[in-house]
């Protein structure tokens, strides 16, 4: 039931239902987990009462009232509150659906019935294009943008009353006039030639479940109204039925956007996003690090041990200390409470000050210092690498193999060691202070470990932040946990039915995010088989998913042209933004929190503003679809790869310094930096290995990772 | 729903035939296209009734399953079509999340599993699948082609070799934001910049990297002052520093290339064939090389040439090169080793013949892979080549290098420019045979020639004649026309035209598009060579003659600062050193050899 996809309501989401994540720290096995929690953003509105009886009832019986009372209470308000806010807001009649219309899923599609002649419709159609093209050249621009929607659900209505030709005609000859990226959606429509093919196509049932979105300011929409006034005749009825049915008209105060602006952001297969929709304040900002000044040292010891006296340690660990203590309390970082991680081991805090002390070493990169690049080939594997991973310290390579299997390669001359057998473990002095070396069983140490366990091609791979998980998806729909330890798997995660694209650690570890062919991403933490979360909202495949930095929001990018920002603690979707004009095949945070990057297969990379969901720029220069992005360390440059061979550096220092954040505000829409040249810093040209994935070393080494062709 | 389920079935048992009867742009398509976004992004133009099948392909599929056509109505085809393409859509989904740009079977195979039909089984085919085609009855039809296999072959069969186990390879993709030159990686500039270099030099300055030079800036601020200073920037942007590895390399490639030791210099020959980055040390080579011959025409060093050429062939076979810039120092010297009148020190003996046959198959390379229509590289080569030939006063050693050398540029060259010579040539040849002369050593060597001349002209011109000549062949007209070669070019003929007939080949004249040249005489051959005379050396002189031929007067090698001393005396006492392998040197003007003898001139 939660799977079902919704169309992001206009409205703010319902209040958030109280999410007990599980503590993790007290979550054993004896404990009877919480169901999995039903998303508020994956509520049908239109649910019918008996739907809403028994969930009620459902929630009541697992002592969950408090939820059941919110659920009953955000029901309630959702259909007239939208009505009521939003035409209190604009002053305008535009109003969701109808209350009929959704009473029964099937009646969806009865809003289609139309006595209207056939021979209208063409008639009709052509007067509205003509009526925007001889508009004003300031408002032309957003008029032009209800073109393709009236377009869509003229056709759809035409064969909805069995006017197969006259649908056929008018396809014909108006499709031609529309946007070049809505051209595939307008093939797959085009093979809607009969009533009985509007059930089951995924492009029928985007358009039918959810209302075609457009912003228009508010002079553009008394423009629209105007022309009503002229448009009075009986005949135009058909269009403003549609205007009024399909469309959301999201009309905002301000001058009208212009062509450029516009350009930006369409693309979505079902519009843009309205405003309500990125409303939501969210926390973008990093907590505060945990104190790592005791552990420091020890970490500085064990990289150098007796390498320096001990005066000189203390001044190091001074100078690292000062580092800590700059750290500020983010005003915008969520608090250390509001999503639940596990107490950091002391091991791990070791293995952190590590990492503190490397990145403090790491190169600055400026246009003046480049980073130098190591390309990894795999070489006998052609066609067959299908996913590609790094471990954050560099030391391990992941490989998922179109055969099922998964290889781990040590990047270090050692070799990989599984830990002795139960017996033997038993009679190490557990005190001793190698006992971590002697844990490992040194005659079977072997250059790489090949993991077998899935059925089809394993398409993602993530190391946990401290190497002790690799965690593995594949083309069957399961999700695999394998010790990097014992060398074995641990657990098989099952939840996605369909293939599953992109399976990801949270930066923070424990937690970890997946998205595949059902439209869904999930989150899950590696202590429960059930996933936790289910992000449904996407209208196709959710191709790409990137953890935020603070590991409380999960972004995913899909094949329906829009990219989504998900809270983990609530589950909601609180950005959408739309512009990729084509599917969405990679998406990165950067360092910082504030942006996201977002490649895809019109080759064009976005960087958007997380804190209101705006477009901020736009480079285009790669050749072929965009592959993978990467962060440097620090964050000031970033690095794309492409399916043309190619791996290009951007200066994204460069760029945040010159963006002027104080104007931006939720209605005002910043201006699109396409100046990709300018930030342009090197590109690099592989022979004929196509790129898999990107990483960035502690050092800012930058290394790439491919299969020869 | 019966039609539903047929459908699939139709699917099932015929999926990878629809896609070759669906036309064979949906899968051409769908293959690599995965840049331009959906399968079927590039078929903007066409209408939408060309997504559906043929409506007698699917009665085919219909008709092989066992269902009479009737049965299958306009709507199922479209259904198909619809699912087909929904298929399509999957399975190119799949691709990209496979990495790939091209769609493969299995992508097909777990579209339709994701879809809940059943994969077609067997049909992964490791290459492309060839589709037949066949028509009759009116009816059109495309289908895969199933051998059978004779299972006692298959288990008597060699088992093939186990496929190569996985592994990691790294290399340097770029140190501190430079890509190294290495093998793997690409070219740094890629062949088009080269040669877009090459014929507008000035397109360097528009260079971003040329941007920070400052004259540029100043001549990008001042366009009026553009013309005075043009020239010197050139010069300047010309200069070449090679790093210290550079150095290192082209000292182990030239002593490895003219050194005694055949195993090293066939390692160097090799990396000069493959390496890409050598464009930066090109003019260096190309110097060394013209230098070289230059040098070793006058000592006579027949190996020492041969070497040279050899380095001249591996330059040639480099892809990555491109030596436009580089012929007006590549072409003299090797005419030099074609036409010369002394190679070696023992023309009686020695095989310099190899040289020059080496040598003008090494030219008519150079005029095929860089004869443009603006520096006419052929038309000067084949004239200066026909004016050797027709010399009354050069050797026959040189007449032979010229014949050699336009006979490998094509039997169009041979007809045009041979065939009506061969009279003149066979006097020449019949007076070096003239027992008077015989007397001397000179004379001797001639007679070499004329066997060789001879020889050479029956070999290469006789499968001309046979095109141009009709076939009844008569003695005397070939006596009459070519002279004392008459005979011999008569039997030869004879001997092609019987081969021909009996290896029943049926194609038809050699040299193809001649129709009207009857005889030798091809009245227009001298409307060929408009022009006078190409700059060449004075026949008879006692100097060997070096052919200069200026290619490209705004090259900017001429400017390149190289600073070199050829001298065969100082430095080594004799040029031959003790192992009896003649020994080039070339020195700095410091003296001592150095590996490290070429300096960027300092500008100003």
């Amino acid at each position: 039931m939660a799977a079902v996809p919704s169309p992001p309501t206009p409205t703010s989401s319902p209040a958030p239902l109280p999410s007990p994540l599980p503590p993790s720290a007290s979550a054993s096995a004896s404990n009877p987990t919480p169901a999995p929690l039903i998303m508020p953003s994956a509520i049908k509105k239109e649910e019918p009462d008996s739907e809403l009886s028994r969930v009620l009832k459902f929630l009541q019986e697992n002592q969950l009232g408090d939820a059941a009372e919110k659920v009953k209470r955000a029901f309630a308000t959702s259909s007239p509150s939208t009505a009521s806010s939003s035409s209190a807001a604009t002053g305008i009649k535009t109003e969701p659906a109808t209350p009929n219309v959704g009473s029964q899923p099937n009646n969806v599609l009865a809003s289609y019935e139309s006595e209207g002649d056939p021979r209208l419709y063409e008639r009709v159609y052509h007067d509205l294009v003509e009526f925007v093209h001889n508009s004003l050249d300031l408002y032309r621009h957003e008029l032009a943008l209800i073109l393709y929607p009236v377009f869509v659900h003229m056709y759809l209505e035409l064969i909805y009353n069995s006017h197969e030709s006259t649908g056929k005609d008018f396809l014909d000859r108006f499709s031609v006039i529309q946007e070049t990226f809505f051209q595939e959606d307008i093939k797959k429509l085009s093979f809607i030639s009969k009533k009985e093919h509007m059930a089951g196509s995924e492009l029928m049932e985007n358009f039918q479940t959810s209302q075609f979105t457009v912003r228009m300011s508010r002079d553009t929409y008394s423009q629209l109204r105007q022309q009503k006034k002229y448009m009075s005749e009986k005949k135009y009825t058909i269009l403003w039925n549609i205007i009024q049915e399909h469309l959301y008209l999201d009309v905002y105060e301000g001058i009208a956007r212009n062509k450029g602006q516009i350009v930006s952001t369409a693309g979505g297969v079902v519009g843009e996003a309205n405003r309500q929709a990125n409303r939501t304040k969210i926390f973008h900002g990093l907590p505060k690090e945990p104190d790592l000044a005791n552990y420091l040292s020890v970490a500085a010891e064990s990289e150098d041990p007796g390498e320096e006296g001990d005066k000189a340690k203390k001044k190091k660990a001074k100078k690292d200390l000062s580092f800590l203590r700059k750290q500020r309390n983010d005003p915008n970082a969520p608090s250390a409470n509001r999503m639940p991680f596990p107490e950091l081991k002391d091991g791990d805090k070791i293995e952190k000050a590590k990492k503190y002390r490397e990145l403090q070493k790491r190169l600055r990169l400026t246009n003046e210092s480049l980073p130098s690049a190591c390309f990894y080939t795999v070489l006998n594997a052609k066609e067959s690498v299908t996913a590609v991973e790094l471990s954050d310290d560099s030391t391990l390579i992941a490989l998922g193999f179109a055969n099922a299997s998964v290889q781990v390669w040590s990047l270090l001359p050692y070799k990989l060691k599984p830990l002795k057998p139960a017996e033997t473990l038993m009679d190490i002095d557990q005190d001793a202070d190698d006992v971590f070396h002697r844990m490992m069983d040194d005659n079977k140490g072997e250059a790489f470990k090949e993991f077998l366990g899935h059925s089809g091609p394993v398409y993602g791979l993530s190391f946990d932040p401290n190497k002790d998980f690799l965690i593995s998806c594949s083309e069957d729909g399961s999700i695999r946990l394998w010790s990097l330890q014992t060398w074995t798997c641990i657990v098989n995660f099952r939840g996605h039915m369909s293939p599953v694209w992109q399976v990801l650690f949270s930066p923070l570890g424990y937690y970890f995010a997946s998205c595949g062919h059902d439209k869904t991403a999930r989150l899950w933490s590696t202590e429960q088989s059930q996933s936790l979360r289910i992000f449904a909202g996407h209208f196709s495949d959710v191709d790409c998913i990137a953890f935020h930095p603070n590991g409380n929001y999960v972004a995913s990018g899909s094949s329906d042209r829009s990219v989504r920002l998900w809270d983990c603690v609530t589950g909601a979707c609180v950005r959408l933004m739309t512009g990729h004009k084509k599917s969405i095949s990679c998406v990165q945070f950067s360092v910082d929190g504030r942006f996201l990057v977002t490649g895809g297969e019109d080759r064009r990379i976005l960087v958007w503003d997380v804190v209101y969901g705006h477009l901020l720029g736009d480079f285009e220069s790669h050749g072929k679809r965009i592959i993978a992005l990467g962060f440097s360390r620090g964050g000031s440059t970033l690095a794309s790869a492409s399916f043309d061979n190619s791996i290009k550096l951007w200066n994204f220092e460069k760029f945040t310094s010159e963006l002027n954040l104080e104007e931006v505000n939720v209605t005002h829409n910043p201006n699109v930096d396409k100046d990709s040249k300018r930030l342009h810093m090197a590109t690099f040209y592989t022979k004929d290995t196509g790129i898999a994935g990107l990483h960035f070393t502690r050092r800012n080494l930058l290394i790439g990772v491919g299969a020869f062709h | 729903m019966e039609v539903d389920k047929d459908d699939k079935d139709d699917l099932g048992v015929a999926g990878s035939g629809l896609l070759g009867a669906a036309g064979s742009d949906d899968v051409g398509v769908t293959e690599g296209s995965a840049a331009l976004g959906g399968p079927l992004q590039d078929e903007k133009d066409t209408q939408s009734s060309e997504f559906v099948l043929r409506s007698d392909s699917v009665r085919s599929y219909a008709e092989s399953i066992g269902l009479s056509t009737n049965q299958i109505g306009e709507e199922a085809i479209i259904f198909m079509s619809r699912n087909l393409r929904q298929i399509l859509q999957d399975a190119s989904r799949i691709m990209f999340h496979g990495k790939r740009e091209y769609l493969m079977a299995k992508d097909i195979d777990m579209a339709l599993k994701a879809s809940g039909l059943e994969p077609l089984y067997g049909s992964v085919a490791g290459e492309h699948i060839p589709f037949r085609f066949a028509s009759g009855g009116g009816r059109e039809l495309h289908f895969g082609d199933d051998k059978e296999i004779e299972l006692t072959d298959l288990s008597a069969a060699p088992i093939p070799k186990v496929p190569m186990g996985v592994s990691l390879r790294a290399h340097w993709l770029a140190i501190e934001g430079v890509q190294p030159a290495i093998p793997d990686n690409p070219p740094a500039q890629s062949k088009d910049q080269l040669q877009q270099e090459s014929s507008n030099p000035l397109t360097k300055l528009n260079n971003p990297d040329a941007k920070e030079n400052k004259l540029s800036q100043v001549l990008q601020s001042k366009p009026t002052k553009l013309k005075n200073m043009e020239t010197v920037n050139v010069k300047q942007l010309a200069t070449h520093e090679l790093s210290v590895e550079q150095q290192l390399y082209y000292k182990e490639i030239t002593e490895a290339c003219v050194g005694s030791d055949e195993g090293r210099r066939a390692e160097a020959l090799q990396s000069l064939a493959c390496d890409p980055g050598l464009h930066q040390m090109l003019p260096r080579l190309c110097t060394f090389i013209a230098e070289g011959v230059r040098v070793n025409v006058v000592q006579h060093n027949l190996a020492i040439l041969i070497y040279l050429m050899r380095m001249v062939k591996s330059l040639l076979e480099n892809q990555t090169l491109f030596l436009e810039k580089y012929l007006h120092e590549l072409i003299p010297a090797v005419i030099t080793c074609i036409v010369s009148r002394q190679l070696c020190t023992r023309p009686d003996v020695d095989n310099h013949w190899a040289l020059r046959d080496f040598a003008s198959r090494l030219m008519a390379n150079i005029c095929k892979n860089f004869n443009t229509s603006t520096n006419s590289v052929q038309i000067r080569i084949t004239r200066m080549f026909s004016e050797a030939m027709k010399n009354v006063k050069s050797p026959l050693v040189a007449h032979y290098g010229a014949i050699a050398g336009l006979q490998e540029l094509g039997p169009e060259v041979i007809k045009v420019f041979i065939v009506p010579h061969i009279k003149y040539i066979a006097d020449r040849v019949d007076q070096a045979n003239d027992p008077n002369i015989m007397a001397s050593s000179m004379g001797n060597i001639d007679k070499i020639a004329a066997t060789h001349i001879r020889n050479l002209i029956i070999k290469s011109v006789s499968p001309v004649l046979k095109g141009i000549r009709p076939p009844p062949d008569i003695l005397e007209e070939y006596k009459a026309e070519y002279g004392s070669f008459g005979p011999l070019l008569h039997a030869a003929v004879t001997r092609l035209r019987q081969s021909s007939k009996t290896s029943s080949s049926s194609s038809g004249s050699a040299s193809g598009s001649s129709s009207g040249g009857v005889g030798g005489n091809v009245p227009s051959a001298r409307s060929v060579m408009p022009g006078s005379n190409p700059v060449m050396g004075q026949p008879g002189n006692q100097q060997p003659r070096i052919y200069v031929m200026s290619t490209n007067a705004t090259s900017g090698v001429q400017n390149t600062p190289v600073q070199m001393v050829m001298s065969p005396t100082v430095g080594t006492p004799s040029p031959t050193n003790a192992s009896g392998q003649p020994r080039m040197m070339i020195q700095t003007p410091g003296g001592g050899v150095q590996g490290v003898f070429i300096q960027p001139q300092n500008p100003q």
